[in-house]
């Protein structure tokens, strides 16, 4: 038996606990909604517009580098647990990937896209 | 007749008790949120020289159960632009990956019960630690999905913030532990462990640690890194909208990434459950692996009552500027150590 | 635990690429803290180019299979990176002063087109249908964000939009097809696909033949060949002019040559399921591409649906698949890197910094004010169009003959005939060069760098077109 069931075990579990928690929720509160309640809160003024909108660019630029970054890390998990093997060869070629990524990190700092203002 | 049972039952052995142990995680996950909500108030209270929670029950530990079953019978609102079904998901979703990443942790070493070894943990996996970040990265979605259903401005904010802050520090995160893993050549948490029985990883890794830990105040939201739900400028974050148990899941959802992050640095760094001075023993390392752990939550309070909130483009310039390079530079100082 | 095999590594053999790689680099770091001037980094591109030029020659006893099979420095390629590192260069030439006057500042820029043509290089020279589609992506990607590096341009930003979606669109139908074929045969590597299809049994999966047909959409779509054209004309009439003549030589060339490899040299056997389709392919690009360019008014748009009819003509040199098929191929896109080049600079050097000149009419009169401009630009359009004694007459001549040895004589019939068809928008052109007054005033301030590129332009043109002898030697040996 894979112990990938046992999680798949939990899985169920957990979607039990979070069942019960959101239909406890829905039963036992009372119900009596009026506008006011059902308004967005925006410290007491109405709103005047959806939420909904433009937001800062900058969000989906840290996205990209995130991907990016990420997905260096993701390549040196299994190279990390084979560096014993690997040895010097592993650790050279590391090196260069990690000088790579540092030249895409300092041309990202240089170029200013991890100012946040 | 009892030989009968038994032998009926044998084939499903494995299968009953990895159920009742999900169980008992599950449970005592939930229930451990109450306790850490008092020892919250309560120590913050010392902190800041007042009192905190003293009237319901003795050392007003009734108050957190009080405050949950208030929780329970309160109106959920749900604002009439909101997405209904992505309002109710992002609670669940929180909660649900705050439990399930708890289920890869050894919080002892294996017994014997009943003639049969049982290990102290739901599922013993090779790919322990990367489960643990795949699982809690997808957290992320429930306060992504919370900010974007709520359809109001606060929570927007909330949800990109959140976002932007856990995405950035979990790259630190990742490559801190890619220190350790260099160190003990695989991913499952309990040959980590194992291989500190002689010395704890933070005496080895003092800056892995530091910056591990760093990173996972940052992850779980804490002060001073707990920009998401500023309450004096976001009213909350993310969850602005959110009334009664939806409300409390998410803090639910937060208290259990805390322990599960504890934990996590046990593991790591601390040595898990190995005892160093106390005989060793599932029980005696069940304690060690609980102190350790306590411990951490009160550093986790401590910092809280301690530091201020740091200033979002501070919080960004240090993840990425600061925090990243040394992570990356210890890597490389480790690996280097370790091949020549 | 098991022992990790490690691939045969052979950087020597991969020498164009590394080097190019780290020069690519350098030019960003360099850009980096040298924000105001680019000579340097223009200096820096460009003696990258020479190197990897130079370093192509490192393996002597060609062909050398490296990599585990995925990656090869045989004739073709090596022919290949000199007309990459070629272009390239020409292009970064053309963009000197251009760039100056449209301000375009970004030291990315250069830095691009080096990556790009890295791009190139494995695309030319690889062996294994990843290494391919790894190829056209660093390709594809770079170009994507030069097509659309004028910034402040609402064209610009539409050709890289389009480029981008429809480009992202057509590499799903290649890697579909990629995955199909690895489904079939159970291999990605090119030299046991040709093994494996010999195989009746294999040859004939319905899964082969669909990977195949996807093949086609996706090689279709990187070489703008009907009916997979459409985005051309806009993208090369919204990209910065000389991102347009880079794009339609270099990556077109490396496309080709992957095309080239996948189909010639590694499904020879199954032509008959493939060779009607790219025929039906080709004489579809010669017609659209040419009919499509008679109705335009824009010179830049004409040069596109140009491009797209001469995707045709080197799509024979596919079709015929053999020896003399690949060294035409060759001699087609280093002749044609000349013309483009050649014709894309004159367009640069009649335009100014508010008014590109971009419309045909606008050319009307040239030949009074500026002769010498009017006889290269006419040089390099005959050339297009396939006028002896040009390059282009000899590469077209090379191309057919490769065909007609394999007897694609109606294939040939029919492109000869769509010569003669394009000659009438060639010669369109020329006509108000010589024959219509002067609408307004020529502003013409002669850019040192861009004249020098139209001068080797035309130096190459004519000097293939009466003297190909030397360069089809070397292609053929």
């Amino acid at each position: 038996m894979s112990e990938y069931f046992f999680i798949s075990l939990a899985a169920i579990v957990a979607i039990g606990v979070v069942a019960v928690l959101l239909l406890l929720s829905t039963i036992l509160g009372p119900r009596n909604p009026n506008r006011a309640k059902l308004t967005p809160y925006e410290c007491g003024i109405i709103p005047q517009e959806e939420a909904k909108g433009r937001y800062p660019v900058r969000f989906a630029t840290l996205a990209m580098l995130f991907i990016i970054f990420d997905i260096e890390v993701v390549f040196m998990y299994p190279w990390a647990v084979s560096l014993g093997e690997l040895k010097l060869f592993g650790l050279l070629e590391m090196v260069v990937f990690i000088a790579i990524l540092g030249i895409a990190y300092i041309y990202i700092w240089g170029r200013g896209g991890l100012e946040w203002d | 007749m009892i030989d009968d049972i038994v032998h009926f039952f044998e084939p499903y052995i494995y299968l009953i008790v990895g159920g009742v142990k999900a169980i008992i995680i599950a449970v005592a996950l939930t229930a451990v949120v109450p306790g850490l909500v008092w020892l919250e108030r309560r120590l913050m209270g010392r902190f800041q020289v007042r009192l905190g929670p003293n009237r319901v029950g003795p050392f007003g530990l009734g108050q957190p159960i009080s405050d949950s079953i208030k929780l329970l019978f309160k109106e959920s609102i749900i604002q009439s632009s909101a997405d209904k079904f992505l309002f109710h998901l992002a609670p669940a979703i929180v909660v649900f990956t705050a439990i399930l990443s708890f289920a890869v942790i050894p919080i002892t070493q294996p017994f014997e019960i009943f003639g049969q070894t049982i290990g102290p943990w739901i599922a013993n996996i090779d790919s322990g630690i990367l489960f643990i970040f795949a699982i809690s990265g997808m957290g992320i979605y429930g306060k992504v999905i919370a900010g974007l259903s709520s359809n109001s401005k606060y929570s927007l904010m909330g949800g990109l913030r959140s976002s932007a802050q856990m995405i950035s520090y979990e790259l630190t995160l990742g490559i801190a532990a890619l220190s350790i893993i260099v160190m003990t050549g695989s991913l499952n948490l309990v040959d980590m462990v194992k291989s500190q029985e002689a010395v704890p990883f933070i005496l080895v890794q003092p800056l892995a640690f530091l910056l591990f830990f760093i990173a996972g105040v940052a992850e779980t939201n804490r002060a001073p890194f707990d920009l998401p739900e500023a309450e004096q400028e976001l009213v909350a974050g993310f969850h602005t909208e959110y009334t009664g148990m939806k409300f409390a899941m998410f803090f639910m959802g937060e208290y259990i990434n805390m322990v599960t992050m504890s934990s996590l640095v046990t593991l790591l760094f601390l040595g898990g459950w190995n005892t160093y001075i106390l005989p060793q023993n599932a029980l005696t390392g069940f304690l060690a692996f609980a102190f350790k752990v306590l411990f951490l939550l009160c550093f986790f309070i401590w910092l809280r009552s301690t530091f201020p909130r740091i200033r979002y483009d501070r919080l960004m310039t240090f993840g990425w500027k600061f925090l990243l390079p040394i992570a990356i530079f210890n890597l490389l100082l480790t690996s280097a150590l370790k091949v020549l | 635990m098991e022992h990790i095999p490690s691939p045969t590594v052979d950087l020597v053999s991969l020498a164009p690429v590394l080097v190019l790689s780290v020069f690519a680099m350098m030019v960003l770091l360099v850009d980096l803290y040298v924000k105001r001037d680019k000579t340097l980094v223009i200096f820096i591109s460009l003696v990258g180019l020479l190197m990897t030029a130079i370093s192509a020659f490192a393996k002597f006893d060609l062909p050398v299979h490296s990599f585990n099979d995925s990656y090869v420095v045989d004739e073709l390629s090596v022919f290949f990176i000199m007309i990459f590192t070629l272009s390239s260069a020409l292009a970064i030439l053309l963009s000197i002063d251009y760039n100056k006057r449209e301000g375009i500042r970004m030291g990315e820029y250069y830095s691009l087109i080096l990556l790009c043509t890295v791009g190139m290089i494995l695309l030319a020279s690889s062996t294994d249908m990843i290494m391919i589609f790894l190829g056209i992506e660093i390709v594809s990607i770079c170009l994507y964000v030069l097509a659309g590096i004028r910034r402040s341009d609402p064209k610009s930003n539409e050709a890289a939009l389009k480029y981008f979606l429809l480009g992202a669109f057509a590499t799903g139908f290649l890697l579909y097809g990629m995955t199909l074929v690895y489904g079939a045969t159970g291999t990605t590597k090119l030299g046991l696909i040709a093994e494996l299809i010999r195989e009746e049994q294999i040859a004939s999966k319905p899964l082969m033949l669909m990977g195949i047909v996807l093949l086609i959409i996706g090689f279709g779509f990187k070489v703008a060949s009907v009916p997979f054209h459409m985005w051309a004309p806009d993208v090369y009439h919204g990209a910065p002019t000389p991102v347009t003549a880079f794009m339609a030589v270099g990556p077109k060339a490396a496309a080709f040559a992957a095309f080239f490899r996948v189909f010639a040299e590694a499904m020879p056997v199954l032509s008959p399921s493939w060779e009607s389709l790219l025929c039906i392919v080709a004489v579809l690009s010669m017609f659209i591409g040419n009919v499509g360019a008679i109705m335009q008014t824009n010179i830049k748009r004409l040069l596109a649906y140009s491009s797209v009819s001469h995707v045709g003509y080197i799509l024979i040199a596919v079709i015929a698949k053999n020896s003399l098929g690949s060294s035409s191929l060759v001699f087609y896109m280093l002749a044609y890197a000349f013309m483009i080049f050649g014709a894309f600079g004159i367009v640069i050097l009649i335009g100014r910094k508010e008014n590109e000149m971009l419309e045909i009419a606008d050319y009307s009169g040239l030949a009074y004010k500026h002769p010498l401009m009017a006889i290269s630009m006419s040089v390099f359009l005959l050339s297009l169009g396939g006028m002896p004694p040009l390059a282009g007459f000899v590469a077209k001549f090379y191309i057919f003959s490769a065909a007609i040895k394999e007897g694609f004589v109606t294939l040939v019939v029919l492109a000869v005939l769509n010569s003669v068809i394009s000659f009438y928008y060639y010669l369109k052109v020329i006509v108000y060069m010589y024959m219509k007054e002067p609408e307004g005033e020529f502003q013409i301030s002669l850019a040192p760098m861009t004249v020098f590129v139209v001068v080797i332009a035309m130096v190459g043109t004519a000097g293939l077109g009466i003297f190909p002898d030397p360069i089809l030697y070397f292609t053929q040996h």
